[in-house]
């Protein structure tokens, strides 16, 4: 009997195989909103979105590749007119649905910028998730990716379509 | 004046350089012109006719194609903004 | 879809006559449309010659294509498409990541405030693509986020995030410098 319980233990506590989708279903907060990005991509789109990107095209097949091996993209964000719209519980609904395999990264509190959190989803030394939060008084952006994400591909996207490069002096 | 205003005053419609319009005109006279579009119409009609509907198919999967590829650089955008953002919080702490 | 009117001092037949084949009523397209394109291209790149070559593509694919234009209305959309859509693969095909200030050089007519409106037109030029063309069509044309969207092929929230991110970094911008 100790045998199933512990057998059964292991398996309710092991991290999920698969890279994780989060739910980010928030009924009535997009009629809230004054401005509202709600993308969903899973990997059959991702696929059709990668071969409409340019293979010639450095910066094209730069998002090719980080892409290609993706299997979702999700972004809600939402931006309000006043302070105080949405229900910050919903951000702690979001906060746990992240297991034992996710790390807190990055956590930011700044009066300039957006406060942030960044989670990666670590399998050994592998990051096959990450989740960003962002929770100021009047907006919420959650960013969730499934798949191997490699941070330093993706901030080297910055300076790519136009988005300016950090300096070191921290101008763009 | 508020941001908007002054954005509107900014983007006023400017006159082209002198000499643009006829530099213009003299272009298109070098020009044929293309043919009416009632026979391009006609022709992408039995194209598709003859094709079983796999041109229309194929239109709609370029404009899904297309959309996905959108909401990719939109997505992939706000995510670098928001890791750019954290960058420079954090760059400014350690300045401090 | 609904078009916006076309310019004022157009003569309503000059389109019909144009498309069949009266040179003279076509140079009146071009007058009355002329600052409007060059304007785009040139808010959009910030370089006069740059703007003015891009302008006389579009006027040139326009007769070219003038069989297809249906109505005044219909022009006046299909210039903003045409000359949004070709200052796009213009930047992309010569990828100008960054307009050095120096080289705006301004046109002969200032703005009311001249060093605001050099100021602003300077920030929108570095703007992202997607970001300063959405701008460039929501205060140069006054053009609402639906019609920007129908003329761009971006999608309609998506424009409507474009639009606030650029005004967010432009009042960032202004408010540093």
């Amino acid at each position: 009997m100790r045998k199933y319980l512990l057998f059964f233990l292991l398996i309710a506590t092991a991290a999920p195989i698969h890279a994780q989708k989060l739910s980010l279903d928030f009924p009535g907060l997009s009629e809230k909103a004054s401005e509202v990005v709600d993308i969903t991509l899973d990997a059959q789109m991702l696929r059709l979105a990668s071969k409409f990107l340019s293979a010639t095209d450095t910066d094209e097949r730069d998002v090719r590749d980080i892409v290609g091996k993706l299997e979702g993209i999700y972004v809600r964000s939402y931006e309000f007119d006043k302070d105080g719209e949405y229900d910050r519980a919903l951000v702690d609904r979001v906060r746990s649905q992240l297991g034992s395999s996710w790390k807190k990264i990055v956590n930011v509190r700044s009066k300039k910028h957006d406060n942030a959190e960044i989670y990666l989803d670590m399998r050994g030394d592998q990051a096959v998730g990450l989740v960003v939060i962002a929770a100021e008084p009047r907006q919420l952006t959650i960013v969730n990716i499934v798949g191997p994400i490699d941070l330093d591909k993706l901030s080297h996207l910055e300076g790519e379509f136009g988005i300016p490069r950090m300096s070191k002096k921290g101008q763009p | 004046m508020n941001l908007e205003s002054q954005l509107r005053a900014a983007l006023r419609h400017k006159q082209p350089p002198a000499g643009f319009r006829e530099s213009a005109l003299a272009a298109t006279r070098r020009q044929p012109r293309l043919r009416p579009a009632w026979r391009a119409i006609a022709a992408a009609a039995l194209l598709t006719l003859l094709a079983g509907g796999t041109t229309a198919r194929w239109v709609e999967e370029r404009r899904e194609g297309q959309r996905a590829k959108e909401q990719v650089l939109t997505a992939l955008r706000i995510t670098t903004d928001k890791l750019r953002d954290t960058r420079e919080t954090i760059h400014e702490a350690s300045n401090h | 879809m609904n078009f916006t009117a076309a310019a004022e001092t157009l003569p309503d037949d000059s389109l019909t006559r144009a498309q069949a084949g009266d040179s003279e009523a076509f140079a009146e397209l071009v007058a009355a449309h002329e600052a409007m394109v060059f304007s785009l291209a040139f808010h959009f790149f910030g370089q006069r010659e740059r703007a003015a070559d891009v302008a006389q593509e579009v006027f040139l694919q326009l007769f070219r294509a003038l069989d297809t234009i249906e109505s005044q209305g219909h022009l006046l959309f299909w210039l903003r498409q045409v000359t949004s859509r070709k200052c796009i693969d213009e930047l992309r095909r010569k990828r100008l990541r960054s307009v050095s200030l120096d080289d705006i050089a301004e046109p002969a007519t200032p703005a009311p405030d001249p060093l605001l409106g050099r100021e602003l037109r300077k920030l929108i030029a570095r703007l992202p693509e997607s970001q300063r063309i959405v701008v460039t069509l929501r205060y140069q044309e006054d053009l609402g986020p639906e019609e920007i969207s129908h003329i761009t092929n971006i999608p309609l929230n998506t424009v409507k995030s474009h639009l606030h991110r650029a005004l967010r970094s432009l009042r960032r911008s202004l408010e540093e410098s």
